[in-house]
């Protein structure tokens, strides 16, 4: 179970205090729903995702966090470019506490990602779409309450796609998941809730199909 | 694993993973890197021994000039590597942030440990090597030398505490620091004894604990050496705690700064 409490954030600019990006926040998730996050660009999307997932803290409220909780997943971080690919897999398993299962963990990453050679490349030599790829693998290789997706299934080519909606609908039976996502089909399919984020506020839809209809309403 | 893990087990976790990731990069990316911890401090020490040949200075405060060099050279690195390591290990790990376990001061006290490891493999390595050329390297008081480097180790990663919190605050803050790097190898008395500087100037000098522990470093290595005469390794030992604690805390206070972009 995860618990936004009246959750504000506003960062820090070169002149001073930004504008507020969330506004008095709340909401609780419970265990095992799968949660699809929606709004516009800038709306406080992936800043709330990190606000969760505890790699950012928010400027007033709190976040309690009763599960394991991955690491926000997508877009390149948590990588390291000059590492190979076997390297930052194992960095990963390491600070996860898995130092005794390391090449079970490291195979099921490298047979998941289907890297082939370049596992063993550093990973400023990958493209987008294979890094992306080495992160799915990273975070499928963990067991974790809930994970945290920003955006992670629109990367890759088609059998990579497949691939990982599959692996996605298997997850979701068994953990929580929060993605955020702007493709209509891929909330369908992953998620039951929906959170809409509209003006810093945050609206709770025991429905996914609500929130997609309450944010279209609000475009029209 | 099902039960939660305690802080301390995650703690060394991360400690693990990154001293194991930063061992990698720092020894095996590029060609020989490894090689090139080694080359900066031949190169420095077998130039000025060129140049003091040169000027027939055989003896430096009484003892052989190679030992003295060596061991000011080795000395002086322990300080500026693990400063200018630790000060940047923040920034470069900024990636890595985007795991919670990971917090910006464990890149710094692993980046420091890293750094003094390999620089007393690197001191091991160069003391045997000028062995073998006939250099008495023999220190006559090994915990002495030892006590020496390790205040150095000490005041670099005080320094890159402090830095590595300061130059993401205040990025101009790094350009500074640069100013004050610079001079430091001159004014620590690596290339010339503290001792024959005239006291007016020696007393500004010696407010430099790297200069201190240089010397006693030395000392070390030869009892007899006419080191300054203000030498205290006390000196070298409370600036360094002072700034460690500093660093510290300026760790505590920032953190959510530092991660938060």
């Amino acid at each position: 179970m995860i618990v936004v409490d009246d959750v504000y954030k506003r960062y820090m600019t070169g002149h001073g205090a930004g504008k507020w990006i969330l506004q008095g926040v709340s909401f609780t998730i419970p265990p095992k729903v799968n949660v699809g996050l929606i709004g516009g660009n800038g709306a406080g999307k992936s800043t709330l995702l990190r606000i969760i997932g505890g790699i950012d803290v928010p400027t007033r409220g709190h976040v309690q966090r009763n599960c394991r909780v991955s690491w926000p997943m997508g877009f390149g971080g948590g990588l390291q470019g000059s590492l190979t690919g076997r390297q930052n897999a194992k960095f990963v398993c390491r600070i996860h506490g898995h130092e005794d299962d390391i090449p079970e963990r490291i195979a099921f990453i490298q047979e998941f990602a289907e890297l082939g050679d370049s596992f063993d490349e550093p990973v400023n030599t990958y493209s987008s779409g294979m890094k992306a790829r080495l992160q799915f693998g990273l975070s499928l290789a963990f067991d974790f309450d809930v994970y945290i997706s920003d955006e992670v299934t629109a990367t890759g080519d088609a059998a990579f796609r497949k691939k990982a909606a599959a692996a996605f609908s298997k997850l979701t039976d068994q953990a929580g998941l929060i993605m955020v996502s702007h493709g209509e089909g891929t909330l369908k399919q992953f998620c039951q809730a929906g959170i809409w984020l509209n003006e810093g506020k945050a609206y709770w839809f025991d429905d996914i199909n609500h929130a997609l209809k309450a944010y279209k309403e609000f475009l029209t | 694993m099902t039960t939660a893990r305690t802080s301390t087990h995650i703690a060394f976790s991360v400690w693990k993973a990154l001293f194991l990731r930063e061992a990698v990069s720092r020894i095996s990316t590029g060609r020989a890197a490894w090689l090139w911890l080694l080359v900066e401090p031949v190169v420095h020490v077998v130039f000025l021994l060129f140049v003091f040949i040169t000027i027939r200075m055989r003896t430096v405060g009484g003892i052989e000039t190679a030992v003295w060099l060596l061991a000011g050279m080795l000395a002086f690195l322990m300080f500026r590597r693990t400063a200018s390591r630790t000060q940047n290990a923040v920034s470069a790990n900024q990636g890595l942030f985007a795991y919670r376990q990971v917090r910006p001061i464990d890149t710094v006290l692993v980046r420091a440990a890293l750094e003094g490891f390999l620089m007393m493999m690197v001191a091991l390595i160069l003391f045997n090597g000028a062995a073998l050329f006939g250099v008495d390297v023999l220190p006559d008081d090994p915990l002495a030398v030892l006590e020496a480097f390790f205040g150095l180790w000490l005041v670099g990663v005080g320094f890159g505490l402090m830095a590595s919190v300061g130059g993401e605050l205040i990025p101009e803050l790094n350009k500074l620091l640069g100013f004050i790097m610079m001079p430091m190898y001159l004014i620590s008395g690596v290339i010339f004894p503290i001792a024959s500087v005239p006291q007016p100037y020696r007393e500004w000098l010696i407010l430099n604990p790297v200069a201190h522990g240089i010397e006693a470093a030395r000392l070390g290595f030869a009892t007899y050496y006419h080191a300054v005469p203000e030498l205290s390794i006390a000196y070298v030992y409370s600036f360094a705690l002072v700034a460690v604690f500093l660093g510290l805390a300026l760790h505590v206070r920032y953190q959510t700064r530092l991660i938060a972009r």
